[in-house]
Formats: C-alpha cells, sequence, structure tokens
C-alpha cells in the first residue's frame, strides 16, 4: 500500500512538473538585417551580424511583458564615385557602416501556449541608438540619432521540451526621426533565429 | 579564446585594404568664372615639394624631374581634351596652372593596458598584465593644382588674384612610387571638373 501510494505521489510530482505554469522566457537570436527607407538608401546589402536578446515574464496564460535588446551592424563599400556639393566635389571610394542597437519595452501575445507550434504576435516602444559612419579618405563622418522606435513582431516558438524552443521570428524596427545629424528616420527588417529558455 | 577572438573579428565589417582606396580627389571653382572664354594657359616646369628655410635663406625643394614629368604630361593632355593651348609666360595666357605636391606625416600615440586578457606570454600560461604603448604615424602625399586668372589682381584692392580652380589630389603615401596612382588622381581631377572646357 505504501509503496502504491508513493509512486502515485511520485507520478503526481512528475506530472506537476511537466505542467509547472510558465513563468518565463528569454530567448537568445541570432538576426539578419535588411535596410528600408534612408537606411536602405545608404546600404542596400543585408546585415548578416546582428543578435538579439529577448526576455518575457508571463503574466497572463497568454501574455508575456519584458524588453527587447538588440544589435544589427550594416556595411556596404562602394566603388569609386563622384559626390558634389555646390561647387565642390569629391571622388573616392566610400565605406559605409550603420551601427543600430534597439533597446525595448515590450509585450507578447502568446497564441497557442502550451502547444508545441506556439504562434506569437509582439509589439516593443522604446528606443533605437543608430551610429552611422561614411569613411572617404583617412576621414569618417559619423552621425549619430537615438530614434523613438516602435519594434512589432510576429514569430512561431517550436518547443523542443518544456524548458527549450526554437524561435523563428520577424521583426520590423521602425525608428522615428531623432536629432538633427540624421535627416531621416532609420527603419530595417530583422529575421531572427535562435533558441527560447522556458521556466 | 583563440576561437572567441577569431569570431568577434569574423564580425567585424571591412574598410580600405589598399593605400589606394584611401585615395580622394576634391576639387573646387568660383561659380562666377568665365573658363569658357578663355583659351591659353601657362605653367612652371618645376614642382615644388618642400621649402628649406636656413638661417633666414629660402630654398625650393623640387620634384625630381622623371616624376614632374608625369604629371605635367598628365595634365597638359587633360587640358589639351579640354580645349586648352599651353603657351609660355610671355604669351600673355589667360590661366597660370600652379602644381605643388606635399607631404605631411600625422603621429599618434596610443595605450592600452590589457588587464583582462589571460594567455600564453613568456613562456607561462597565466593572467598577466601587460601594458602597451605604441607610436604609430602615416604619411600622406597631396598633389594641389590651382588655376589663377594672373589679370585678376588688377581688380584687386591688395592686388592678389583667387584661385579660380583649385584641386586637391590626396591618398596615404608610401615608400614606393605608384605613377597609376598619381595619373589616375590627376584625370579623376578634370574629369570631375567639365566646367573648365573651353569654347
Amino acid at each position: 500500500m505504501k509503496k502504491i501510494f508513493l509512486t502515485f505521489a511520485l507520478g503526481l510530482l512528475l506530472i506537476g512538473g511537466l505542467k509547472a505554469q510558465t513563468n518565463s522566457v528569454a530567448a537568445i537570436t541570432y538576426s539578419i538585417g535588411f535596410g528600408s527607407g534612408d537606411m536602405g538608401d545608404f546600404i542596400s546589402q543585408p546585415s548578416f551580424r546582428g543578435a538579439n536578446f529577448d526576455f518575457r515574464k508571463i503574466i497572463a496564460p497568454n501574455i508575456g511583458v519584458g524588453f527587447s535588446i538588440g544589435w544589427n551592424t550594416f556595411y556596404q563599400s562602394q566603388s569609386k564615385d563622384s559626390y558634389t556639393s555646390g561647387n565642390t566635389t569629391l571622388t573616392g571610394k566610400q565605406y559605409r557602416y550603420s551601427n543600430n542597437v534597439p533597446m525595448l519595452a515590450s509585450a507578447t501575445y502568446f497564441i497557442k501556449p502550451g502547444e508545441k507550434i506556439n504562434p506569437f504576435v509582439g509589439l516593443g516602444i522604446g528606443t533605437i541608438y543608430t551610429r552611422r559612419n561614411t569613411d572617404m579618405n583617412l576621414y569618417t563622418l559619423e552621425q549619430e540619432a537615438w530614434n523613438f522606435a516602435l519594434q512589432p513582431e510576429v514569430g512561431v516558438l517550436y518547443s523542443l521540451n518544456d524548458q527549450a524552443a526554437i524561435t523563428l521570428s520577424g521583426k520590423f524596427n521602425q525608428g522615428f526621426k531623432a536629432g538633427s545629424e540624421l535627416t531621416e528616420s532609420q527603419s530595417f527588417f530583422t529575421l531572427n533565429i535562435g533558441f527560447a529558455f522556458i521556466k | 579564446m583563440i576561437v572567441v577572438t577569431s569570431m568577434m573579428w569574423g564580425c567585424y565589417p571591412g574598410g580600405a585594404e589598399f593605400v589606394e582606396d584611401t585615395d580622394a580627389v576634391l576639387t573646387t571653382f568660383d561659380s562666377k568664372f568665365d573658363f569658357a572664354s578663355k583659351n591659353k594657359y601657362a605653367r612652371p616646369d618645376k614642382i615644388v615639394v618642400d621649402v628649406e628655410i636656413d638661417n633666414g635663406d629660402t630654398t625650393y625643394v623640387y620634384m625630381k624631374d622623371v616624376f614632374a614629368q608625369t604629371i605635367f604630361d598628365a595634365i597638359d593632355e587633360n587640358m589639351e581634351e579640354l580645349g586648352w593651348t599651353l603657351v609660355d609666360i610671355s604669351e600673355e595666357p589667360d590661366l597660370l596652372l600652379n602644381p605643388a605636391a606635399i607631404k605631411s606625416t600625422t603621429y599618434f600615440y596610443s595605450y592600452w593596458y590589457d588587464w583582462w586578457y589571460g594567455g600564453w606570454y613568456g613562456g607561462y600560461w597565466g593572467w598577466y598584465y601587460p601594458p602597451y604603448y605604441t607610436i604609430s604615424s602615416y604619411t600622406t602625399g597631396s598633389l594641389i593644382f590651382t588655376l589663377v586668372d594672373p589679370n585678376a589682381g588688377e581688380d584687386s584692392p591688395i592686388n592678389q588674384s583667387q584661385a579660380s580652380w583649385v584641386a586637391v589630389m590626396n591618398g596615404l603615401y608610401v615608400g614606393t612610387y605608384n605613377v597609376s596612382r598619381v595619373t589616375t588622381a590627376i584625370d579623376d581631377a578634370f574629369e570631375q571638373s567639365p566646367y573648365l572646357k573651353t569654347n
């Protein structure tokens, strides 16, 4: 009888462990970026240098709130060309860089929590720090901006077990015009793939 | 550590790889000057590269003829294409073309206290704290051409002629003389100045 009770208790404990409430989701993703608008005009090549860290505290079965931070570096070398401003013309090779660090408070709605395939949608509000460098000759023109930013996101979590999942998502980083150094708003799309750790 | 370092290195975007990638050509002109109505120019047959002052005596240092000739050939060829005729200074030229070449060296000092780096130093593994001091320098070479109307001084209260065209060709200077870098820069300077064309 004692044995049966123990087995039963252990079984309950196991089920309890498996069914444990999800407290938080933390994800580390590799991020590929595509510039749009003014940034896309400046650098048309996609960026393969990027990473994100996302954390969501689960406050309701479907809802997580937390933060997203990331870093995307865009780079492009221009072949020799001439740039004219007024009476002055400058010819040479240009090396263009755009470093972007989105930092946002985010909320995510999980459509099928607890299931193997769990799609989600989210929105982040915060800032994107942008530093644009245009290198020519031995000089660099550095332009910075702290853009107010919105970051809508759609994605999916594919559970590997109750503690880990593969995450795939698309984020659109819309930074609004800020400061006097960059005359246009800065925006880019990222495709993110990585691991999510569920607690 | 090596793996991490090489991964970081792989993340760093590229930039200028060859000294000629730093070459830049800048031209500017007086928009009120009527180039089209002129067609004769004169130039010296030597290029000043330095000025030596010794006990108040000033001596010009000239570029070696073999190098200067290449530069003059490139100038004359481009001017001829634009419709200009080379004349002697005594034959009342409309414009004087003054070439000059300067070399400038920039020194910089850097200090790096490598406190966090563990590794193999002097035959032992461990955490060492070697401070690094480096003094580096780079040298740039510039060719400067000006086109000046010798008669414009008559209209100036201080009897001075303003340059109606200035071209600066600048790049990293290296010990070896690369004639194509120089002639390419000269060709670019004239190519980006189509307003120099005469009737």
